[in-house]
């Protein structure tokens, strides 16, 4: 959908999810590297356990459908190099330092000179400016920085983040809908400009606007495990299983009562409670508990109750009932039940890549969206170190073979 | 001289409801698309129903969610149920280059709104359905929110501490993911038709989008037959890496030391330099190998004072660290603030809403968030009449008929 478009690639791990998802819509993504590789190379968990800058699982996941040149942008040919690449691009994508680009003569403002439809976007933690731009960051800084963070985990321990780093990939995808924005735009002025991502900002969006709650009113969400807690009240979202844990939406109101309805007429059925319990205004019931109509207690009574019935099933039997019934309930998958999904098998969503580097092919998660026109196609596996030097500098930007010996003696690529 | 808004020229009729949908074409909005969302007082958005809320006890414009994810957009109340509903639906399909909806698949082709029945009046229609599962497969018709196909995809198993039961990320997470992949699909959509003339069906499940995010995780599992498990606050390549306590009540502070530099300045910060030349904690693997006799070391620094100065002292050293920020330190943050993240608009009734702004900045073309979500029914006149040219005797005719309910 995208494949008239260059993009050049220059982010470290902070951004590598924005390029690949113009790549996934056909465009053709550049990976520029620093000679030996990018550090993302060298994040866990790699193929076969190993630490190998072509086999880091990271880098894998983020980097398919690019291909990949070095390049050192802290030489001087390194940056006239880099000009030459900038001033045929369409996009251009950074995750540095605010700054760091412009003191080596890479900033928006030099680089839209010589290519002013370029659309150059710019990934940081904090954003470009202000009082915490120069932050040093991680994952689990950023989830904090964003409100997301106190929001989860067990009430009696430190809040707690999901372990595979999700900061980054908010802002990165966040990143991609910014630089179509410019782009769009640019159809009708044929000028780019710089697009400012901050991933603090695109990581409070991870907390359901509840970062607002201070200002709108007095009732605030405390954190507590598998659930949420408002006010007096303690809302559950992962229940017991025989065999694991489920996650139900048992909420109420004119949206979800219906369900908590439904579910509750099978408890009943099943001889879990009686009927009065079943027959309870599931639609009212969060007026009932805040106007103290219905005592908290009882609340706790029926959600020990609905625990009790939840322990004597299975997952599968669980998910069974949700489906033929219409209830909220799913189970908490290891990514082994995900591998094994029926749902995603009759979609056909796993694509198998081949790797000829390792002789092996693997399954990678399939496209995220489907589509009736120029559907996403995995083109490329992602690229091993340097894999597009020649291609790409003598192939497309027109180096002499010799030039780009005489470079990569010098390391420059 | 200001440039005109980015998406001036883009057209969405938005059928979409709860946040994965809506918190796509509000991106949209922000950079001036016109979105009509369309909705029926009848059955109301989800969202309206869920807090914040701006007045206790909420009425279905209380809701600071519903307005965060529905702001600068026009609003069509309509019944669908009703059958003179689909004439002004098809209206409206006409004029818009995009309808998106994310119903389960049933809904749209019960009220004869697939998108053969949009095609057919509207050839080049891009048309963006996006619900938890897809549109095919055994659980295409499978409703539910971004805390269950969170749970199903693999979030939850992965957050939390390894003696407990899964704590899980916050709410609806995947609901959080898929907005940007919406957005991008649209966009992506409507240079593919610029470019060769052709509209499109785009199926986005929220679950497949979301599943990105645990890529490595899953990768794990296809390359290495290996299942990650539930490991706390700890990293592969980072010790110290954790959320310590601070003073006060439930107060802590996020720090990450991620390399030896990092280390010999937060045992500076901590007062004892001799740290970096410890055997234990000289590298990061012998950190990594030390964790627990690290984590108390740090502890007993962070506890000694509060969250926000052990922030200032180890960020003063580049050591990344952050205080793990609440609502009121976030909405008095002066980095958000200089962002322009938290916005006050006027409220129809409660006085003023607080929403967020973009989450981005755009140089030459920036957002324009001034107004909070629609109040039901409060455009119908102006998209009835202005956008589709309804005469006032037709508009009559369908607000008698219950059609605008």
């Amino acid at each position: 959908m995208l494949s008239p478009y260059r993009v050049l690639d220059l982010t470290t791990e902070r951004g590598l999810l924005c390029g690949q998802i113009l790549g996934d819509l056909g465009a053709d993504v550049v990976k520029v590297e620093p000679p030996g590789g990018s550090a993302a190379r060298r994040l866990a968990p790699f193929a076969g356990g190993e630490p190998h800058p072509d086999r880091s699982l990271t880098w894998w996941a983020f980097n398919r459908n690019k291909r990949g040149i070095t390049l050192d942008l802290d030489t001087d040919d390194g940056r006239a190099l880099m000009r030459r690449l900038a001033a045929r691009a369409d996009f251009l994508i950074e995750s540095d330092a605010p700054g760091a680009h412009a003191v080596r003569g890479l900033g928006y403002e030099a680089l839209a000179a010589a290519n002013p439809a370029l659309v150059y976007v710019s990934i940081s933690p904090f954003g470009q400016d202000g009082p915490k731009a120069g932050y040093a960051d991680t994952d689990l800084v950023m989830m904090a920085a964003g409100g997301p963070l106190l929001l989860a985990g067990d009430e009696d321990r430190p809040p707690v983040r999901v372990s595979v780093p999700q900061a980054y990939l908010h802002a990165a995808a966040e990143a991609a809908v910014a630089a179509l924005i410019a782009h769009h735009e640019r159809q009708r002025s044929g000028r780019g400009q710089h697009v400012d991502v901050s991933v603090q900002q695109a990581v409070a969006f991870a907390t359901q606007s509840t970062i607002l709650a201070a200002e709108a009113g007095p009732l605030a969400f405390t954190r507590i495990a598998g659930g949420a807690r408002l006010g007096p009240l303690t809302g559950r979202f992962v229940w017991p299983a025989r065999d694991g844990h489920v996650s139900i939406t048992l909420l109420f109101g004119s949206s979800f009562g219906k369900f908590t309805r439904r579910l509750m007429e099978w408890v009943h059925a099943e001889g879990f409670c009686d009927a009065a319990t079943r027959d309870k205004d599931w639609i009212g019931y969060f007026d009932l508990l805040f106007s103290g109509a219905e005592p908290v207690e009882e609340y706790e009574r029926v959600k020990a109750t609905l625990a009790r019935f939840t322990a004597t099933k299975t997952k599968r039997e669980l998910f069974a009932a949700a489906q033929a019934r219409g209830l909220l309930i799913a189970p908490v998958a290891t990514t082994a039940e995900l591998v094994a999904s029926e749902q995603l098998a009759a979609r056909d969503y796993w694509r198998t890549v081949a790797h000829p580097e390792l002789g092996r092919a693997f399954l990678y998660p399939g496209p995220f969206a489907r589509t009736t026109a120029a559907p996403i196609a995995y083109r490329r596996r992602p690229p091993t170190v340097g894999e597009h030097n020649e291609e790409i500098y003598v192939g497309e930007l027109g180096l002499a073979p010799e030039e780009l010996a005489a470079l990569r003696a010098r390391r420059i690529v | 001289v200001t440039a005109p808004a980015a998406l001036a020229d883009v057209k969405i009729l938005d059928l979409m409801w709860a946040i994965a949908g809506p918190g796509a074409t509000r991106m949209l909005a922000d950079y001036g698309a016109t979105v009509v969302r369309v909705e029926s007082s009848q059955r109301f958005d989800v969202c309206r129903t869920v807090g914040p809320f701006v007045e206790l006890p909420p009425g279905p414009e209380s809701s600071v969610l519903f307005h965060n994810l529905n702001a600068g957009k026009l609003m069509l109340t309509l019944d669908l149920a009703k059958p003179e509903a689909r004439d002004v639906m098809l209206d409206l399909v006409r004029w818009a280059d995009v309808v998106t909806e994310s119903f389960t698949p049933k809904t749209m082709r019960a009220w004869g709104l697939d998108y053969e029945a949009l095609r057919a009046v509207r050839p080049d229609v891009i048309m963006l359905s996006t619900c938890l599962m897809g549109q095919t497969g055994p659980l295409a018709d499978y409703a539910g929110f971004g805390n269950l196909a969170a749970a199903v995809t693999g979030f939850y198993e992965i957050c939390g501490w390894p003696d407990r039961d899964p704590a899980g990320p916050f709410g609806a997470y995947t609901d959080y993911i898929a907005p940007r992949f919406n957005a991008v699909m649209i966009l992506a959509a409507l240079d593919h038709r610029r470019r060769t003339g052709e509209g499109q069906h785009i199926d986005l499940a929220q679950a497949e989008a979301a599943m990105h995010f645990l890529a490595p995780a899953i990768l794990d599992q296809t390359v290495n037959a290996r299942t990650q498990g539930r490991i706390g606050n700890r990293d592969p390549h980072a010790a110290p890496h954790g959320v310590y306590p601070a003073a006060g009540a439930d107060r802590w502070v996020a720090i990450a030391v991620t390399d030896d530099g990092e280390f010999a300045a937060l045992a500076d910060v901590l007062g004892r330099p001799e740290l970096a030349a410890d055997a234990r904690f000289a590298t990061t693997a012998a950190r990594l190998a030390h964790q627990e006799a690290l984590d108390e070391i740090v502890a007993a620094w962070t506890r000694a004072r509060d969250a926000a100065e052990s922030e200032r002292l180890l960020q003063a050293r580049r050591v990344p660290a952050s205080v793990v920020q609440s609502s009121r330190e976030l909405c008095d943050d002066p980095q958000l603030a200089h962002r322009g993240h938290v916005v006050k608009l006027a409220h129809p009734t409660a006085g003023t809403t607080p929403i967020e702004g973009s989450r981005f900045v755009l140089s030459r073309t920036p957002a324009r968030v001034a107004d909070t979500a629609p109040t039901l029914g409060r455009d119908n006149q102006y998209v009835l009449e202005t956008i589709l040219g309804y005469d006032a005797e037709r508009i009559a005719a369908l607000a008698v008929a219950g059609v605008l309910a």
